[in-house]
């Protein structure tokens, strides 16, 4: 009773999920499945080609929730060392009308700065690992937000939007490439805990559904429904008798592509439920590959085995890979004191960022993907009295960088003012953050749109530049 | 370089003739259709206007846009070039080169405007235009019923296409159902449909489904996706909005009613207003409607950490909605500067925004101020003030009569007392009364029947840690010698008598002891505390305050509890923050007594002693008692009275707030005011100013935009009609009938439909009659390639659109299927209670809620999408969805493959398979519940193949379980069929 058309798709299914493990895999079924995709023209994760030559294929956006300090990071302020105690007067979001908070005094950075690599960028102890990678790095050190709230700011720096709910860059990312790889989503979100803003960050909002980020929860079950709950030989079966009923549904009604593609997407189904968990299987990692990002063989916690597990992901065809350090709470968020919340945070993410940067780049893999490390804004370089341990929310400057396709490393762009306090030059919006991360994917951001109730939507709304100083 | 080489050409280029023809043919096409819409009397965005050559040459806020003959050096040109620098015109598509090209020669020529022309007029947008009437085609050589028919069949035979026949009447039955109660039929309706052969047994399907309650629950939902409809409020922690449902169920019971929508509307703008006009005999029923009504307009979205700070956004968020749900505009690109493409102003908005800055909106709470405020109770004020009024009058009687009793106790109280004696002791001290001074006294007190002696414990400068242990014995002397014991009598007592407040002896007399608050006037302790401190058999006696108290330990063993240790069955006593506490004996007998006792601080962690006084004097029994009883009668009557303020429902309701009009935020910012704008209607609709004593102008607001003469409001809702029912509307665009929206595909039946929709009465199951009876919806989905090739999006409707189950339809469809569905309405959801909100964007709230009613009644949030909808392509919660997408993705094929819900769904249905004698029938009846059609042979097969091999391959379990595990399995995989799924 089935018929040779059916039975075909699912023998490649079969012959997917028996690829799954070997070392040829990524490659191999990301070539299959990206067929699959191209026989579907009505299909939204269809590969597309870029706007123009695009350096990088794939991202990976490290976020660090709750607002990292920028002057004790990668932005050395000798004066601000100097001025410790000094008062300051301005008009800050965070401390205007806030009772106890009329006078601002700078306060000093916690933690020394001190040159590294060949180019000399000065990088504080705070992050000691990452470091040694400044050569690969591109440092902005003048971006600015919208809004000094961390929901806003979060939403903002994910969606170009601080108030309303947008598509996320990752689901823009997908939408305007498509996917690689068929046996995992083209966008994946690794969040121990949920965010600022919740799922709005990874969400497709009016974008179609297929570009919404899939969120991995480190655990047991880090996909859900993604563990078959029959066994697969029993659950074979079951798809096998599927396909022959649809081949029968499908013969009377010939020609409709979303039949077909429903039918398909049960083959891809049953290869994710190996491909997802191979690719968070990390035990034929070697033990060097463990040790270079710091993680204890077996252990699924923490930032490290979030960065390996991205970098699997990432050679699995991935297009966009999300990892959030922390949520929205015992986060960056140091209003307290800055030693103690930072540290431990800092400590968490340190040398897995380095090993992940060094692994890629030891497989050849970074020369086709950026890497972004970014927080939702900087902390203020000053407080209501000197001997105060923490920092508030500061938007007006702080932080970032890129390393990775396309970029120009070992390089420093813009510049605060002497105490970190405003953006002095080359001053980086987080829409012109956007524009160059999609213009690094060969995408024009101003031509990267959606029409959506009667509006052209962009990741960048009515502004962005392209940050042309970082690019290689 | 290029630029120069086109200013180079140009030169070369003779000049045009200064000829009239020129101008009309090339030149005012291009500002009458691209550029006057913008550039008008209508509106003159950046000041410019294009309609005559004095306001070129005036130009705009940057100055005049021509040079005449110098085409280089006009801005103008620049813009239609879109060089670098300049605002790229027209800013949607570039203009066509020729046309570029046509204007350079003119202004190269020097600008000619002919002396005698035409002004120029924005082209008129089809969507703007009054609603037409149009009469239905006649097809030669046909005749349709159904004029729905007329319009499709007449652009068909236009273009040369015949549509395919109708369905068959199970797939018809199927759609239809679906189609109107988002549930498949039950295989019962399938007979029955299939054994009716009148004529009109179609029909009479459509009202049996009109008129059930699933209508609503189906219809309801689109409206909600429309409305952005949620649970949660959206700012930075999410907070919940318990009452949300009350406007989600009143939703569904007005499609189910029919309610007329133009009425439907004006109830949601301004039912609070509406109300407060509905006579007096009006059903209280009717006034909560309408209150909950405006439930539409309080569910805006809230935004930010203190919402009531970025208020203006949610007020954006309102006429966002307001705009795209009812019009089909997009009003709030006017927020920060004129509509881009549509004639809408920024006054225009700001003039609606006066309107909702004119209304107080309910208070959601958030992270800055976490409880909610001005929800809006369902009973009108004047019944509420009725019932309040009687409750206040209970109140004040009982305050009357506890006055006066309380002033005969204070009298009483007040007479002489004689001192016996006194005493006192420091932190952890103790003391005999026969230690303390005067006790002599106490050795022969003559009391009287009805006198009493009271021991009254008194705190010093401070107040705490001072329990004290009493022990009291009053011996007869002479006579019986009868011995009274505080300890003994009041200990069983206790068990006995926990709610009185007078206390027995052992001896068979009533009311013979008492204890009460000694500040002021004397109040009993008359509230009784069972296992107090969470002590078993620590018993309390206090007043409305923890404090004074007396405390008994019934218990054969001293208990622990704060930092009193109190011994094995004891008695003590604690003074109250402003006074002493007494225990008093009322004496049973004329005679002679002789007082006993101590005094002991049990808890010596802390204060600084107490003292003590033994006096006699009159008693107060009955007098305290009847006050105490007048105190409980009024605390029961303002317990009724806060019980009833309780059980008023309210609704997330707006009120009126303080009319005003709003002042202009220039670019959008709030911070930066601008001038007054009036509160009024869209100029481009009539721009009525709101009437005199209007309030906030709610209420004519709902009439404007229900005015049968608003072009848009009822071409918007028809085309919403159109689009549940065919996939797609005549209209693609469901929210955006503005100039960047899609033409309509049959703009006359649009109309048709529109103007008969106006003149049934605004009647929505009058609408989906006239559609769901023509042939064109009854149609085949079978689609053959010849005419695929000349409309293979099927814009003309010749055949139906198969379209995949909505997410709620596959969850409902599912438990339908099952037998697992719990067909009655939703109401609220268990929401922790509002006293433990503490939500903050840090904590924010995240709940999901399952239950097994229609997939209508799930919760929804707004920051955290449903997962179950999220992943089905459900509506968004936070902006109004016109249209939802369809996408296939390999997480929904593992829903089908791996979630417990599908899972437990397919075990329920497989339990009731089993039911049937044989594997054919559980078959068929599989199909029928699932496909509305019986099993086919080939599937008969297959399931026994399956079934076959599926049971022995299963590693264990009795023949039973295999089965029946077979059969679940079997079960998952016709849920995952696309037959299931989709709808022919």
């Amino acid at each position: 009773m089935i018929s040779l058309s059916s039975a075909l798709p699912l023998r490649r299914a079969f012959l997917r999920s028996a690829l799954a493990g070997t070392m040829l895999l990524p490659a191999l079924v990301s070539e299959l499945l990206a067929e699959d995709a191209a026989r579907s023209s009505n299909d939204p994760l269809a590969p597309r080609p870029p706007h123009f030559k695009a350096r990088a294929k794939q991202v990976i956006f490290l976020f660090m929730s709750g607002g990292v300090s920028h002057v004790d990071s990668f932005d050395p302020k000798p004066k601000l060392l100097a001025d410790h105690g000094k008062q300051v007067k301005l008009d800050h979001p965070e401390t205007r009308n806030r009772p106890g908070y009329e006078k601002l005094f700078l306060k000093r950075p916690q933690w020394e700065f001190r040159r590294h690599g060949k180019c000399g960028t000065e990088v504080s102890t705070l992050f000691p690992h990452v470091a040694e990678c400044v050569d690969d790095l591109a440092v902005i050190r003048s971006l600015h937000a919208d809004h000094s709230n961390h929901y806003n700011a979060t939403l903002g720096m994910h969606t170009g939007s601080f108030n309303q709910a947008r598509p996320s860059i990752g689901a823009w990312t997908s939408y305007g490439l498509g996917t690689i790889n068929r046996n995992l989503p083209s966008f994946m979100v690794i969040a121990p805990f949920s965010p600022y803003a919740g799922g709005q960050v990874w969400a497709s909002d009016f974008l179609p559904g297929s570009h919404q980020g899939t969120l991995v929860v480190p655990g047991a079950e880090p996909m859900r429904n993604v563990r078959p709950r029959t066994p697969l030989p029993q659950q074979r079966r079951e798809l096998e008798a599927l396909a022959e009923l649809n081949q029968l549904h499908l013969e009377t009604r010939p020609g409709s592509a979303e039949l077909e593609a429903r039918i398909r997407s049960f083959e891809t189904a049953y290869g994710m439920q190996a491909a997802a968990p191979e690719a968070f299987d990390l035990s034929k990692e070697s033990d060097r590959t463990l040790a270079l990002y710091g993680l204890p063989r077996g252990s699924t916690r923490g930032f490290a085995w979030q960065c390996l597990v991205a970098r699997r992901l990432v050679e699995r065809g991935v297009r966009f890979v999300e990892l959030i350090d922390s949520g929205s709470s015992n986060n960056w968020d140091a209003h307290g004191d800055m030693i103690s919340q930072h540290a431990p945070l800092a400590k968490n993410v340190d040398q897995p960022i380095a090993g992940l940067l060094k692994d890629l780049k030891q497989r050849g893999l970074l020369e086709q993907t950026l890497v972004v490390w970014t927080s939702e804004f900087g902390r203020t370089p000053f407080n209501n009295s000197a001997d105060a341990k923490g920092r508030e929310h500061h938007p007006w400057a702080f932080s970032s960088w890129l390393a990775g396709a396309g970029v120009r490393g070992g390089i420093v762009h813009g510049a605060t003012d002497e105490y970190g306090i405003r953006v002095a030059h080359e001053g980086v919006h987080v829409h012109d953050f956007h524009a160059t991360i999609l213009h690094l994917l060969g995408l024009d951001h101003t031509r990267l749109t959606y029409r959506h109730s009667g509006r052209d939507y962009r990741l960048t709304d009515v502004a962005g530049r392209v940050v042309q100083g970082v690019l290689a | 370089m290029v630029n120069l080489l086109l200013a180079m050409a140009a030169v070369s280029v003779a000049v045009p003739p200064a000829d009239d023809a020129f101008f009309e043919a090339k030149i005012r096409p291009v500002f009458a259709e691209v550029c006057a819409r913008c550039h008008g009397p209508q509106k003159a965005s950046g000041g410019l206007r294009l309609d005559s050559r004095a306001a070129l040459l005036k130009g705009g806020e940057n100055g005049p846009v021509i040079v005449p003959g110098k085409p280089k050096e006009s801005p103008l040109l620049k813009m239609v070039r879109r060089v670098e620098g300049v605002s790229p015109m027209p800013p949607d598509r570039p203009l066509a080169a020729s046309a570029v090209k046509d204007l350079e020669r003119w202004i190269e020529s020097g600008a000619p405007w002919p002396l005698t022309t035409t002004p120029i007029r924005a082209a008129r947008h089809w969507a703007f235009e009054p609603v037409q009437d149009p009469k239905p085609p006649t097809i030669p050589g046909v005749a349709l019923a159904n004029p729905v028919d007329a319009f499709i069949l007449a652009k068909l035979r236009a273009r040369g296409i015949t549509p395919v026949g109708p369905s068959d009447r199970r797939t018809l039955l199927r759609r239809v159902t679906f189609d109107l109660t988002g549930l498949p039929p039950t295989p019962k309706e399938m007979e029955s449909f299939l054994n009716d052969r009148s004529p009109d047994a179609y029909a009479r399907v459509v009202d049996r489904l009109l008129a059930s309650r699933q209508y609503g629950e189906k219809w309801g939902r689109l409206w909600l996706d429309v409305v952005r409809y949620a649970d949660t409020a959206g700012e930075t922690a999410d907070y919940p909005v318990p009452e949300a449902w009350r406007y989600r169920n009143y939703v569904i019971d007005a499609f189910n009613a029919d309610r007329p929508y133009d009425q439907f509307l004006r109830e949601q703008l301004a039912g609070d207003l509406l109300a407060a006009r509905l006579p007096a005999d009006a059903p209280a029923e009717r006034y909560a409607e309408l209150i909950t009504a405006t439930g539409y307009l309080a569910i805006a979205r809230r935004f930010g950490f203190n919402i009531t700070q970025d208020h203006y956004l949610t007020i954006e968020d309102t006429i966002d909605t307001l705009g795209k749900s009812i019009l089909g505009l997009t009003l709030a690109c006017a927020r920060c500067h004129d509509h881009k493409y549509d004639p809408i102003s920024t006054r225009d908005y700001y003039a609606l925004y006066g309107i909702f800055e004119s209304t107080r909106y309910p208070f959601s709470g958030c992270e800055h101020t976490k409880v909610p405020r001005d929800n809006v109770p369902l009973v009108a004020p004047a019944a509420l003030q009725r019932r309040r009024d009687a409750f206040q009058a209970q109140i004040a009687a009982a305050q009357k009569a506890l006055t006066a009793l309380e002033a005969q106790l204070q009298g009483r109280a007040n007479q002489a007392q004689i001192a016996l004696a006194s005493g006192e002791i420091p932190n952890g001290g103790k003391q005999a009364f026969d230690a303390g001074r005067g006790a002599a006294a106490l050795r022969a007190v003559k009391v009287r029947k009805g006198e009493m002696l009271r021991l009254t414990i008194l705190p010093k400068a401070n107040q705490g840690a001072d329990t004290t242990l009493l022990e009291v014995q009053i011996t007869e002397q002479g006579g019986k010698g009868r011995a009274w014991n505080l300890t003994r009598d009041v200990l069983p007592d206790f068990y006995q008598n926990g709610n009185g407040f007078q206390h027995d002896d052992s001896q068979g007399h009533r009311a013979v002891w008492h204890f009460w608050d000694a500040a002021g006037t004397p109040r009993l302790l008359t509230e009784f505390v069972k296992d107090a401190e969470r002590v078993p058999g620590l018993l309390v006696w206090r007043g409305a305050e923890a404090t004074p108290s007396v405390l008994v330990n019934t218990n054969p063993r001293p208990v622990r509890f704060l930092t009193v240790k109190q011994p094995a069955r004891s008695f003590a006593a604690h003074p109250g923050p402003r006074g002493g506490v007494t225990v008093a004996w009322q004496s049973p007998l004329d005679g002679t007594v002789a007082v006993t006792g101590r005094v002991e601080d049990s808890d010596p962690t802390g204060g600084d002693g107490i003292a003590w006084t033994l006096t006699a004097g009159p008693g107060l029994g009955a007098e305290l008692a009847a006050t105490a009883n007048a105190l409980r009668t009024l605390n029961r009557a303002r317990r009724q009275l806060e019980d009833f303020n309780r059980s008023v429902p309210q609704a997330y309701a707006v009120a009126e707030g303080k009319p005003h009009h709003a002042r202009l935020h220039k670019r959008g910012d709030p911070e930066s005011l601008g001038e007054e704008v009036p509160r009024r209607w869209l100029e481009l609709l009539g721009g009525q100013a709101i009437s005199k004593d209007a309030g906030s102008g709610r209420l004519d607001l709902a009439h404007w935009i229900t005015d049968p003469k608003n072009p848009l409001t009822a071409r918007v809702l028809v085309n919403r009609v159109w689009q549940g029912h065919f996939g797609k509307g005549l209209v693609h665009t469901p929210n955006d009938f503005g100039t960047r929206g899609e033409p309509p595909t049959h703009p006359e039946l649009l109309d048709w439909l529109a103007h008969r929709f106006v003149a049934s009465g605004w009647s929505l199951k009058k609408l989906h009659r006239l559609i769901l009876l023509s042939d064109t919806y009854q149609r085949s989905s079978t689609i053959e390639d010849a005419r695929l090739k000349v409309d293979p999006n099927n814009l003309l409707w010749w055949h139906f659109e198969r379209r995949r189950l909505e997410a709620e339809e596959i969850r409902d469809a599912l438990l339908a299927v099952s037998g697992d569905l719990d067909t009655t309405p939703g109401e609220g959801h268990p929401f922790p209670e509002t006293r433990f909100w503490q939500f903050t964007q840090h904590t924010p709230f995240n709940a999901v809620y399952e239950h097994q009613r229609r997939s209508v009644y799930l919760m929804t949030q707004r920051i955290k999408r449903h997962p179950f909808l999220a992943l089905f392509d459900g509506p968004d919660p936070n902006a109004s969805t016109g249209h939802r997408h369809t996408t296939t993705v390999p997480t929904q094929a593992l829903f089908f493959l791996n979630d417990p819900f599908t899972h437990a769904r397919a075990e329920s249905l497989a339990r009731r398979l089993l039911a049937l004698p044989d594997d054919a029938s559980r078959l068929n009846q599989a199909c029928l519940l699932l496909y509305g059609r019986p099993a086919q042979p080939g599937e008969q097969v297959a399931t026994r193949k399956f079934l076959e091999s599926y049971a022995t391959a299963l590693p264990s379990g009795s023949a039973d379980d295999r089965r029946r595990t077979a059969w679940s399995a079997w079960v998952r995989v016709l849920f995952s069929t696309n037959e299931f799924i989709y709808l022919d």
